[in-house]
């Protein structure tokens, strides 16, 4: 990998530009090496969301180590820097160019119509289009499978949620918690706070000490830094690794996690550009094989039971037998949201705005 | 009341860096320096001492470490801003940028690990005094030791004769030096005690709070510390208690929340900035009041000629 700084890149990149000036054709040549280019507007190694990005392109490496070069910028911050390095990264001949937030979305649906020498996918994005693919996963998938064994081990019936910002991606996520945990204890709630930023580990921890003091014992949540399982685990609760696994910190306390897997989008879009096959695509993908959701470490202490449970669950899903969101399903006012029987569309989960009867906590009225 | 107890620790918890870094601050501000670089100067305090903690697990050596760290960045604000007479205000920015960057660049090959760390003898002796125990015992010993720097810089400011000449340093620099006194060489001495100060606070984060390093661990607490100060308009007693009520604001929305109360928790995310706001709009109404409290030449370079 060459892991540039954005100095050295921009140093390069005025070079690389004129060799570029020639024209660049789409088609690889059969030995050619397929340029990559990646911008994380944050940091790899923030232990989250943009750690599992780049573990993507790092898989995408090891798939292809002589065919593919990718590129990667990090930490960009300021997202009209982002626009003219996608640009930049376009002139030096980068086929296939990938974002990593939704932030990215909005600038990539603008240029990527008018950068037709390079391929953009973008993930987090709403929808696909000209020129641009975006991918994301079922979180809720996850959620579902892990609230099954938060059910399970709680014994407050008390689940407690610490979340970044109430977003449809974490509303749902949290609903499908419950909705696990419910389908196994009818009797739980789950508590939930906001804690109003994506990174903040001080007040991450905090959350957690709020929850566990109202009775809570099981504890997940959508910021992703291991801080809530640390945390969780000196009060001696258990806590669930929700998009990504911290076993590594959480040593004891960490009942079950699951981690999204995003590297069958990075390496399917690759294959795709070097067989000239690529066309923008969306993609929501869950649990199962090439899917974005992985489930990964369980506790010792998970009982088998319990692990049985996940797994047949878990092969319903992916079987498309069993649906998370299957009514009858109410919100906070006991308004019926989802009727017995009915499953909600996909449109409508993408951009679920209300919490389940049985979330304890509110959401900001607008 | 069963909540009273987690919530009156975790205010304690949550004020501590904000303890130690706003009074460093705060002695800083007094001698007439404003530094606004207490951000930076805390990240680079908290990878300092979580590589230290990593490589050693000595407490006291990773603690040292980041306190000499955060002073090499204060130094340079300190050579900068008062040799030569920088803005101070630009400085201090830049001192935040830099030292945010080189923190995750230093820190980056320590993402990943975090730090476990035996329950602190004297927390344990603590744990068994009869009444106090029960919240004593739940703090970790830098918490204590804030309460002590707290009680030597409020000595310090308002009893000591040294104290004494840091403020006339701050209010009129020029008077100072026709005593005789160094200006320059107080100023720096403040700066570098702030800056010691804003390394402990980083500590305190990676160590205790959070035990572990990731980029973005400081969330802007340097800046909160900066509004601190003004909040409490330069007085260490305000400045101390200030600090538990910015602490415990985000305790006390989080509990809410967690007790169902229906607060809309972004306001209480930005409600220690809108009390700064308040207290600032209040006295700054009060012209007399604002001239008895803001050191006259804060933010001024000094130069012996006038």
């Amino acid at each position: 990998m060459s892991n540039f700084s954005r100095r050295d890149f921009l140093k390069t990149s005025a070079a690389a530009s004129l060799v570029m000036a020639g024209g660049t054709k789409m088609l690889l040549a059969a030995d050619e090496v397929l340029k990559v280019g990646v911008i994380h507007m944050g940091a790899i190694s923030d232990t989250g969301w943009e750690y599992f990005q780049a573990n993507a392109w790092r898989a995408l490496e090891k798939e292809f180590p002589d065919k593919v070069k990718v590129t990667v910028l990090e930490n960009i911050a300021q997202i009209q820097d982002c626009e003219r390095l996608f640009r930049q990264l376009s002139t030096q001949g980068h086929k296939l160019i990938f974002g990593t937030t939704f932030s990215q979305y909005a600038s990539l649906k603008k240029l990527a119509p008018m950068l037709p020498n390079s391929h953009f996918e973008c993930c987090a994005g709403i929808d696909a289009g000209d020129n641009l693919g975006v991918f994301e996963a079922r979180h809720y998938e996850g959620t579902y499978l892990t609230g099954i064994a938060a059910g399970r081990m709680t014994k407050t019936n008390v689940l407690g949620w610490v979340g970044a910002f109430p977003v449809p991606q974490v509303i749902y996520s949290l609903n499908a918690f419950l909705l696990g945990a419910r389908s196994v204890n009818p009797d739980v709630v789950l508590k939930v706070v906001w804690a109003n930023a994506w990174v903040d580990p001080g007040k991450e921890k905090d959350a957690v000490a709020a929850l566990v003091a109202q009775g809570a014992d099981v504890l997940s949540g959508s910021p992703n830094t291991p801080v809530q399982g640390l945390a969780a685990e000196e009060k001696g609760v258990w806590s669930i690794g929700s998009t990504g696994d911290f076993s590594a910190y959480v040593k004891k306390k960490q009942l079950v996690s699951f981690e999204l897997d995003w590297s069958s989008a990075h390496i399917n879009a690759a294959k795709a550009v070097m067989a000239d096959s690529w066309k923008p695509e969306s993609r929501w993908l869950g649990l199962g094989d090439g899917g974005f959701v992985k489930m990964t470490t369980s506790s010792p202490e998970l009982p088998e039971s319990v692990a049985a449970e996940m797994k047949a669950a878990e092969a319903d899903i992916i079987s498309g037998k069993l649906k998370p969101f299957t009514g009858e399903i109410k919100d906070q006012s006991g308004a019926v949201k989802v009727a017995a029987g009915q499953s909600l569309a996909d449109a409508d989960i993408k951009s679920m705005t209300w919490l389940m009867e049985g979330v304890q906590g509110t959401l900001p009225q607008n | 009341m069963n909540q009273f107890l987690p919530i009156l620790i975790a205010t304690l918890v949550a004020g501590t860096p904000l303890v130690y870094s706003a009074l460093g601050e705060l002695v800083a501000e007094r001698s007439g320096v404003l530094n606004m670089g207490v951000e930076g100067m805390m990240v680079i305090g908290a990878v300092v001492a979580f590589i230290v903690m990593m490589t050693t697990g000595s407490l006291f050596l990773a603690i040292i470490a980041a306190m000499l760290a955060a002073m090499l960045l204060a130094l340079m604000f300190a050579v900068l801003a008062v040799s030569f007479r920088a803005n101070q205000v630009a400085v201090g920015l830049a001192l935040t940028i830099f030292g945010t960057s080189l923190g995750s660049y230093l820190g980056k090959s320590y993402v990943g690990m975090a730090i476990v760390m035996e329950p602190s003898v004297l927390t344990a002796y603590a744990a068994r005094i009869p009444l106090l125990g029960s919240v004593l015992g739940q703090l970790h010993p830098l918490v204590w030791l804030s309460w002590v720097l707290f009680a030597g810089v409020w000595f310090f400011l308002q009893r000591s004769r040294a104290g004494l000449i840091l403020k006339a340093v701050g209010e009129a620099p020029l008077s100072a030096h026709a005593l005789g006194y160094r200006v320059s060489a107080i100023r720096y001495l403040a700066t570098l005690f702030g800056g010691a100060m804003a390394g402990v606070a980083g500590a305190y984060i990676s160590i205790v709070y959070t035990s572990l390093w990731t980029e973005g661990l400081i969330a802007g607490r340097g800046w909160i510390a900066v509004a601190l100060v003004v909040f409490a308009t330069w007085r260490p007693v305000r400045c101390f208690l200030g600090a538990y009520l910015f602490g415990g604001a985000t305790i006390a929305q989080l509990f809410a929340q967690s007790a169902g109360i229906g607060l809309p928790s972004e306001l209480m995310s930005a409600l220690p900035y809108l009390v700064t706001i308040i207290v600032l709009v209040l006295i700054s109404r009060n012209a007399a009041l604002m001239r008895l409290n803001i050191p006259a030449s804060l933010g001024k370079p000094f130069t012996a000629e006038g």
